[in-house]
């Protein structure tokens, strides 16, 4: 099963689908079933390797060509969770729609009511979806079970049913990971209603997971920052401290961490203690919100055990630093606007279609990755980014395709043309060959065989040298002198010889007339594989030019189709690139003004301890600087 | 300076909890979103039509052979590539991704050639290369004498396990 990292739900239930609809047809454990047609095997390959483009493009053509009739419930089911992976919804719900109509079966219907109720959540119709998961039956596989029983909980949270969701979620025993995503967002969803006890019990739950999945882990420690920011802000600095140690020091959330747990020993006034995460964090990449605040942290901590010229130092290099940031930050939003740092992110990207979440170690490696890095960690901007880049590898892909048509319509000519050249010989040659009058001399073959065997004229199987014996003791029989006195000898000698002739004729009568009926039925044979050869050239000189010219008509209608849709995608590309550029200008002002309103802190704190100093100095009597 | 504490926690909190909110607004107006959508499913459509052009024009179905490569189990052989020779001339030489592997022992089927052959008697010979049992290399081969006539021919390739001899079996046959 494969899940993106971020657990926000509108995003990654569409990637998951296809692991569902493989769980829910496919497999009940790892092991596929028994593919009983290879091309939907063949679409299970590249559905596994999540290249779910091409696994809908062949699933399409195989069940247009017939070729998946043995699995055709599981085909159906696969097909629908794949469109609605690829964002067709509609043609996605006739499917399952349609299966509820056609099919009896518990599992497959079960299945079908999950798929229309995902369908609808996906769409925010929730009334809808919770109608349709109402209707499963309790037929679904596990792993199923665990995402139907969270996309329940998912849409009643949706509906700020919050109470029905903790009930449905607390009576669910199942530690399926699809659950630990529910349990999260319910209890990030509960934070924010302030309700305390109630959101660390879920979170808590969800921050001692016991898993070795990177997307688990990284849940985890999610679940874990989320409570102990929130023990935090209940003044809880033990509790905090305690759940924000479960972060690991090198996932993404560790920054997040190091500042809390810092807060946390600042609640315990422990202030030298707060110092040794936030001077780790602060020798980190300045563009993260945690390390921004632990440069005003430090200063406040040192202030706090009075080391006011430590603390001075460190608003001073604070202050630089935002200054260096915000010129950085300046640039990137020119180049943002300007439309430049959008092509430069998928510089190097794939070609692959309906992709989701980046690996942030594949950013390309640029002036602007380091402001990418966070942009892409944000899950509306990969919302966006994953329709410009389906775009973008759907326009490379058409243009390959137009490269193709180009080779087939070349292929197409030169069939055209070889066809045309070939024709006239094979005519020629078939010309030569009258099979009239060769049925017409078998026919004459078989009577002469019937007459031989109905008389059993053992001669007329005779060889050409018996026959030529045989004519010449015929010829001396009417010789004149055969019937003398002087001949006698020669009467016994010619009956001697016309009695071993015929002894000889009648003693292979039977193998001969075998061997001639023999023959004639290789005559016919091959009198019908000729008739089969003309029929064919006569099919092959009246259809292949039609075959070629249906082709040469597909591809001349392909063409232009091509064209239109490259030209769509441009226009919607332009859009979704404005959209995007929006996106990035913005988030980097953000940023921007969040550094500015730290700078500011950071100068008011800074005044505010040359004040104190002077006071200070003032009343001791000593000279200023 | 406990206002600093407030306003920072604060702000953590909510970058924490805008992150990994319930429910996500969409960065594109939904008329972008349908537009996308359209056009995908317009060039899936599309894809479908240049592809099935695509194998009546190569591989036409009277001439069609294709073989296909499954796994059933496969824990004694860690495949790394497949040769394919028909009727004593190399086809086909794939080298397998982890990827790939992994589609093959989850069920999925690959299908490894696809061709054109004439009627008649044809022999298929598949080098499998791989590690077997123990870390070793693994070379092992299988072969298929098969009557092609008109008609597509489908071959199937299969690596299983024989778990009395806890060694991988190679086979070719032709997908009934």
């Amino acid at each position: 099963m494969t899940k993106p990292v971020a657990a926000l739900p509108a995003v990654w239930l569409a990637a998951g689908m296809v692991a569902c609809a493989c769980f829910g047809t496919v497999a009940a454990q790892n092991r596929g079933v028994d593919i009983r047609d290879p091309h939907y095997g063949e679409v299970l390959f590249h559905f596994y390797q999540q290249d779910e483009f091409t696994a809908l493009t062949h699933l399409l053509v195989a069940r247009q060509a017939g070729r998946v009739n043995q699995h055709a419930a599981e085909a159906e089911l696969l097909l629908g969770g794949l469109y609605l992976s690829y964002g067709q919804m509609e043609q996605a719900t006739q499917i399952f729609d349609r299966l509820l109509v056609e099919t009896a079966d518990p599992a497959v219907r079960d299945r079908a009511w999950y798929f229309i109720g995902k369908a609808h959540y996906q769409r925010g119709l929730y009334t809808q979806a919770d109608n349709a998961f109402a209707r499963v039956a309790g037929n679904l596989p596990d792993a199923l079970r665990a995402e139907h029983r969270m996309l329940q909980a998912q849409s009643l949270m949706a509906q700020t049913r919050f109470d029905e969701a903790v009930a449905l979620l607390e009576t669910e025993r199942s530690d399926q990971d699809w659950l630990a995503y529910a349990r999260f967002n319910l209890g990030v969803a509960l934070v924010r209603l302030d309700r305390h006890a109630e959101a660390a019990r879920q979170l808590d739950s969800v921050g001692q997971l016991n898993s070795d999945d990177p997307e688990l882990l990284a849940l985890r420690d999610k679940a874990n920052l989320a409570l102990g920011f929130a023990h935090l802000q209940a003044q809880q600095g033990k509790e905090a401290r305690a759940v924000l140690g479960r972060v690991r020091l090198n996932g993404p959330h560790a920054n997040k961490a190091l500042l809390g747990v810092g807060w946390a020993d600042i609640l315990k006034e422990n202030y030298r203690g707060a110092l040794t995460p936030w001077l780790e964090l602060s020798e980190r990449d300045l563009l993260d919100s945690a390390v921004q605040e632990s440069l005003l942290a430090i200063p406040y901590a040192f202030s706090r055990i009075g080391a006011n010229g430590s603390a001075a130092e460190h608003y001073v290099s604070a202050m630089a630093n935002f200054d260096h940031e915000m010129a950085g930050l300046n640039a990137a939003i020119d180049r943002a606007r300007s439309g430049r740092m959008i092509p430069a992110l998928l510089s190097r990207d794939g070609k692959g279609i309906g992709r989701w979440y980046w690996q942030l170690d594949e950013l390309p490696d640029s002036d602007d990755a380091r402001y990418l890095y966070h942009l892409v960690a944000n899950n509306q901007f990969q919302d966006g980014l994953r329709s410009y880049r389906d775009l973008v590898a759907l326009r490379e892909h058409l243009s390959a395709w137009r490269d193709k048509l180009a080779a087939f319509e070349h292929m197409v000519e030169t069939r055209t043309l070889a066809h045309s050249q070939r024709m006239p010989a094979i005519e020629q040659r078939l010309a030569g060959v009258d099979s009239t009058v060769l049925r017409e001399r078998r026919d004459a073959l078989v009577r002469t065989l019937e007459q031989v065997e109905v008389s059993r004229n053992v001669v007329g199987l005779a060889n050409e040298i018996e026959a030529d014996q045989w004519r010449r003791l015929a010829a001396l029989e009417t010789n004149a002198a055969w019937e003398s006195e002087q001949a006698a000898t020669a009467r016994d000698k010619h009956r001697i010889l016309k009695g071993t002739l015929l002894w000889q004729l009648d003693r292979d009568y039977r193998y001969r007339l075998w061997q001639q009926r023999r023959t004639i039925t290789d005559i016919e044979q091959a009198l019908v594989e000729t008739g089969d050869l003309e029929s064919r050239t006569q099919f092959t000189k009246l259809n292949i030019p039609l075959q070629f010219e249906e082709y040469r008509v597909r591809i001349e209608a392909l063409k232009p189709r091509i064209d239109a849709m490259q030209a769509q995608i441009d226009a919607v590309l332009m859009d979704q690139e404005r959209q995007l550029q929006t996106v990035v200008a913005e988030e980097l002002e953000k940023q921007k003004q969040r550094l500015a309103s730290y700078r500011m802190q950071a100068r008011f704190a800074l005044a505010t301890i040359y004040d104190q100093a002077t006071v200070v100095s003032a009343d001791s009597g000593e000279p200023q600087p | 300076m406990i206002k600093l504490f407030q306003r920072v926690t604060s702000v953590a909190l909510v970058l924490i909890l805008t992150q990994t909110a319930v429910s996500a607004t969409d960065v594109k107006p939904a008329s972008l979103d349908a537009e996308v959508q359209d056009l995908k499913g317009a060039v899936l459509d599309l894809n479908r039509e240049l592809f099935m052009l695509e194998e009546e024009l190569l591989y036409p179905a009277n001439t069609q052979i294709a073989v296909f490569m499954s796994m059933d189990i496969g824990e004694f052989f860690a495949l790394d590539s497949v040769q394919l020779e028909l009727d004593g001339k190399s086809v086909t030489n794939y080298l397998y991704t982890e990827r790939e592997v992994t589609a093959l022992h989850r069920g999925g089927v690959q299908q490894l050639f696809l061709g054109n052959l004439k009627t008649g008697e044809h022999e298929l010979v598949a080098i499998f290369t791989g590690v077997g049992p123990h870390g070793r290399d693994y070379r092992r081969g299988a072969t298929l004498t098969f009557d092609k006539q008109i008609g597509a021919k489908f071959v199937e390739l299969q690596i299983s396990d024989k778990a009395s001899k806890r060694q991988p079996e190679f086979y070719a046959r032709e997908w009934e």
